[in-house]
């Protein structure tokens, strides 16, 4: 049986925060997921606060009375002065990672306005560089928006988008280009097929060609699906806008999300980096406990059972979305790696959703409840395990679709998981010896 | 009040269901002139929610032997005519352990005297055809049930009857029936997409409209026939779990057949008696007593994932002279023609009570034959014998036909739907054809967004496409999403558990986490 400081379940952005800072702070630390995480379905934003319910415009000001009306709300583990170290610390991350000059930017302090694929303005706080030119803030600022698509590309309507920009009442004219650009020659390709042909010059020559050709006003600026790169995102965008000569930005699209996948790249390659390890496949069944503490962890690799022995458990296996919650037909919660108790379900007979798709679903806020320290709580609300901390979409409280909140809480979780655990080592002059004990 | 337009006809048909698709492509093959009105889109109602099952009659030779005979007939027939619409999965009448093993007995005697060609096979035999069948059961039968596409079903008879002249008219609500003396003249009714208000005169009267017949016929003064609307509910599960119709076999019961039918297998059904046809909601105790009694029938049900949940009304008439009824399901599943004139005194107008999907052509038969009679004209039934557009190579439907034809066109076009793989070609083809902005007509046309993901990549494309293609503005293709995704609601939240769960939460993922639909300008308009 293998021994780490900390295993981490899950590779989502909240799997990967903790780890990346774990490792990075001298802890051995492996990974276990059972597959690639939600990073390759999330839009690439970091949302921290965009809807309470409306629309918020500085998430830092908002915070406070936000957090204040929903007690059992995650966020209040970590506070703001939390979200903005762990935004501050990804913004290093990406800027030295792999995938540099490619960056992040924006804060707590204000959201970005930056239209969805299908024209609506969303609030966003931390985004990458190649979608900041979207925002819509200052309306249109002189130009039109000319949002370019590609036939071939079914996850991208561009005269939809520019349709709906231009009636959205933000004051932005709008208008389409869709090119007949196909890579590989084929009729059907996603957006990573794409963003494979963007890496290369020559496609983006005859991008820049043909969107040249159809005419561009002086002050306009250029969406894109984003698919601009995934090796060399930042080379894709700058040739694009040095070839136009207008700013470029990226509109996230359907999955696969190519700035996702280039996030958890960056990510995992920080871990490499830091001597941590990602082991795929691997799925958490349960626990060997000692007291009130994990000592090892049962492991699932194909159709062996392994042990994996660790000081602490750092759980970030998502929600019902990703599979670290499930609901049986006769709507048991059940959260699957650990058995935790899970919250916020309603009982058996009692209304579970309401009949509106957009309504305010009993149901939408179950998770695993957890203390200060992250640490997993029973319905009496005492911690059940002493060093297992659960971070990301597991945990109850939130609504994150309709606060637009999923990638900043999961960020901010788990890098707050891993400043926690640091902390307890750190009271003891031998950090591993400190893990143990504590 | 201003002229409303007028369209005059030989024969008016109420209803876009089955029946009111079979009455005018029978109608207008014998040389009516006919025009076909319907309130919602075709098979939008009864029709297009039931569980797919064309009856072999086995259900019904104990307990309702001359439902079971015409079933027997009807069968055959329509495999011969619509076999485009038609899977010949063949049928299974299985004993489990809760039924009691004598009841096949009465089972093959009452096969033998409709002419049923049942057969009693082994259980071993039985299992081997359908492995996932409950390893308890103690007799299996075999029966020439199959299943049966409604939405192409009524598609094809209605095209069939528009070749020959009909008109045939969605969206258009009657509102008035026009009386002259104790004739029926023809009717008033509403664009509901325009509002705009038309009469169409007509020499004749069907009224098809099921379990809304009685609303027609107050309409005409006729306030003693009642509608008694049975309420089933279906549910659609992830894969074909049996490939078979499998059948309890027992009296009928709820939660006793599951019938395979394209790529999903459907467990029906209750019978609650309903106040109201439009008013059927599901409720959480029936999923759960039909998840219990998929149980029965194959062992893991509970286990497997359901799609989607939908109720349907089934036209049980109750004449006011004939009794009260306290069990919808004891009420006889065979139709008959309402004859107004001998009823009420009133001319020009027959209707068509009770019935089911699969004796559809008997009933527009006997309906028309009526019609005939009353006007003193003879003119032949032709429907046994003519096949509707689609259906002419008399070739059956096949499981995996579509991906052949899919295959075909791999590296020309996009595939919009994988579930249902729907080409952009046919998508964009569709949405011409019908000319219609809502996305929930395409689902019917296509079967778009019916599969696993219930629309969760593949609406946002349409919704894309329809907009290019119908030049709908953005608001109006945005509304048109989201009343789209209300509906789909409807149909979800009462089975949302295991990998359907999951599944809607990777769909608010991309709806309202990465395209924020619920911020759409339209977002206000959508009723709920």
């Amino acid at each position: 049986m293998s021994h780490h400081d900390v295993v981490v379940v899950g590779t989502g952005l909240a799997g990967l925060a903790a780890a990346v800072r774990l490792a990075e702070a001298g802890a051995r630390v492996l990974v276990l997921a059972k597959g690639i995480g939600a990073t390759h379905l999330s839009g690439g934003t970091v949302d921290v606060l965009g809807y309470a319910p409306e629309r918020v415009e500085r998430p830092a000001d908002a915070l406070g009375a936000f957090l204040a009306a929903r007690p059992g709300h995650p966020y209040n583990h970590v506070g703001g002065d939390g979200i903005r170290t762990a935004l501050a610390w990804l913004e290093d991350r990406v800027a030295n990672g792999s995938l540099a000059p490619y960056a992040y930017l924006g804060s707590l302090d204000e959201n970005l306005l930056l239209p969805t694929a299908i024209g609506v303005p969303r609030p966003s706080a931390f985004v990458p560089a190649t979608m900041a030119g979207g925002d819509l803030r200052r309306g249109g600022a002189g130009g039109d928006v000319v949002v370019v698509g590609f036939r071939a590309l079914k996850d991208f309507h561009p005269a939809l988008m520019a349709d709906a920009l231009g009636r959205s009442g933000i004051g932005v004219s709008a208008r389409s280009v869709e090119l007949d650009l196909v890579p590989e020659g084929r009729a059907d390709v996603n957006a990573l097929g794409f963003a494979r042909a963007f890496d290369v010059p020559a496609f983006r020559g005859q991008v820049v060609a043909q969107v040249a050709a159809r005419g561009l006003g002086a002050e306009d600026r250029v969406a894109f699906p984003a698919v601009l790169g995934i090796a060399d995102p930042h080379g894709a965008w700058t040739g694009l806008e040095h070839g136009l000569g207008r700013r470029v930005f990226e509109v996230p699209t359907l999955p696969p999300s190519v700035p996702g996948m280039r996030l958890f790249a960056i990510l995992r390659e920080a871990l490499r980096r830091a001597g941590g390890t990602v082991l795929l496949n691997n799925v958490v069944v349960g626990a060997e406990r000692e007291g009130p503490r994990v000592s090892a962890l049962r492991v699932r690799v194909g159709l062996r059972e392994e042990r994996r022995g660790a000081d602490w458990v750092v759980l970030a296996t998502g929600g019902f979305a990703s599979g670290g919650l499930e609901l049986d037909s006769r709507w048991a919660a059940r959260e699957t790696a650990l058995g935790l108790p899970v919250t916020g379900v309603p009982a058996a007979g009692d209304e579970r959703f309401r009949s509106g798709y957009f309504d305010d679903h009993p149901i939408a806020r179950a998770g695993v409840a957890v203390d200060r320290e992250l640490r997993p709580l029973d319905s009496a609300g005492d911690p059940v395990l002493e060093n297992v901390l659960v971070a990301g979409a597991t945990l109850a409280g939130a609504e994150p679709w309709k606060e637009k909140s999923g990638d900043g809480l999961s960020l901010s979780t788990g890098h707050r998981a891993a400043e926690l655990v640091l902390a307890a080592s750190t009271t003891a002059a031998d950090p591993h010896a400190a893990a143990a004990r504590i | 009040m201003r002229d409303v337009p007028q369209l005059r006809a030989d024969v008016l048909v109420i209803g876009g269901g089955a029946t009111g698709a079979g009455v005018a492509w029978d109608a207008a093959l014998r040389g009516f002139d006919v025009v076909l009105v319907e309130r919602g889109d075709l098979a939008e109602g009864t029709s297009g929610r039931f569980h797919g099952l064309l009856h072999s009659g086995g259900r019904y030779v104990v307990k309702d032997p001359l439902a079971a005979e015409e079933c027997v007939v009807e069968n055959a027939i329509l495999r011969d005519v619509i076999p485009d619409c038609i899977e010949d999965t063949g049928g299974l009448f299985v004993a489990t352990p809760d039924d009691d093993p004598a009841y096949g007995d009465r089972f093959l005697e009452g096969c033998r005297a409709a002419k049923l060609p049942a057969e009693e096979i082994d259980v071993g035999e039985a299992l081997e055809r359908e492995p996932r069948l409950n390893p308890g059961i103690r007799r299996a039968f075999t029966v020439p049930d199959a299943s049966i596409d409604a939405w192409k079903t009524v598609w094809s008879f209605a095209r069939g009857a528009a070749s020959h002249g009909a008109r045939i008219l969605t969206y258009h609500r009657v509102i008035d029936l026009h009386r002259t003396g104790d004739a029926v003249t023809g009717v008033r009714v509403r664009n509901e997409l325009t509002g705009e208000d038309s009469d169409i005169e007509a020499g004749f009267v069907l009224n098809a409209s099921g379990a809304w017949a009685a609303q027609i016929l107050h309409m005409a003064g006729i306030e003693d026939v009642g509608v008694v609307p049975g309420k089933g509910i279906m549910i659609a599960m992830n894969h074909r779990l049996v490939n078979t119709v499998i059948n309890r076999c027992t009296m009928p019961d709820d939660g006793d057949i599951l019938v395979p039918i394209r790529t999903v297998s459907v467990i029906g059904t209750t019978d609650i008696r309903s106040a109201d046809p439009d008013e059927i909601p599901v409720t959480q105790a029936e999923v759960d007593q039909m998840l219990d009694d998929g149980e029965r029938l194959v062992p893991g049900f509970r286990d497997a994932r359901a799609l989607r949940v939908w109720a349907g009304v089934r036209p049980l008439f109750q004449d006011a002279k004939a009794g009260a009824v306290t069990d919808t399901r004891d009420v006889s599943r065979t139709h008959a023609v309402v004859d107004h004139r001998e009823r009420d005194g009133v001319d020009g107008l027959l209707t068509m009570s009770g019935g089911k999907l699969t004796t559809l052509r008997l009933m527009a038969q006997d309906l028309v034959d009526s019609m005939c009679a009353q006007l003193g004209e003879e003119r032949a039934c032709r429907t046994r014998e003519e096949r509707p557009p689609g259906n002419e190579d008399g070739e059956p439907y096949r499981l995996g036909s579509r991906l052949r034809r899919r295959e075909a066109t791999l590296r020309d076009e996009p595939l919009i739907c994988e579930c249902e793989l729907i080409g952009r070609r046919r998508l964009e083809e569709a949405m011409r054809r019908r000319g219609t902005a809502s996305l929930d007509d395409i689902r019917r046309s296509l079967r778009l967004g019916m599969g696993p993901c219930q629309g969760g990549f593949c609406i946002y494309r349409a919704t894309g496409i329809l907009h290019a293609v119908d030049r709908l503005d953005a608001d109006e293709a945005g509304a048109s999403l989201q009343t789209f995704l209300q509906e789909r609601w409807k149909g979800i939240w009462p089975i949302l558990y295991g990998d359907q769960l999951r599944q809607a939460c990777l769909d608010d993922w991309i709806f309202q986490g990465l395209l924020d639909v619920e911020h759409l300008p339209a977002a206000e308009a959508v009723a709920v």
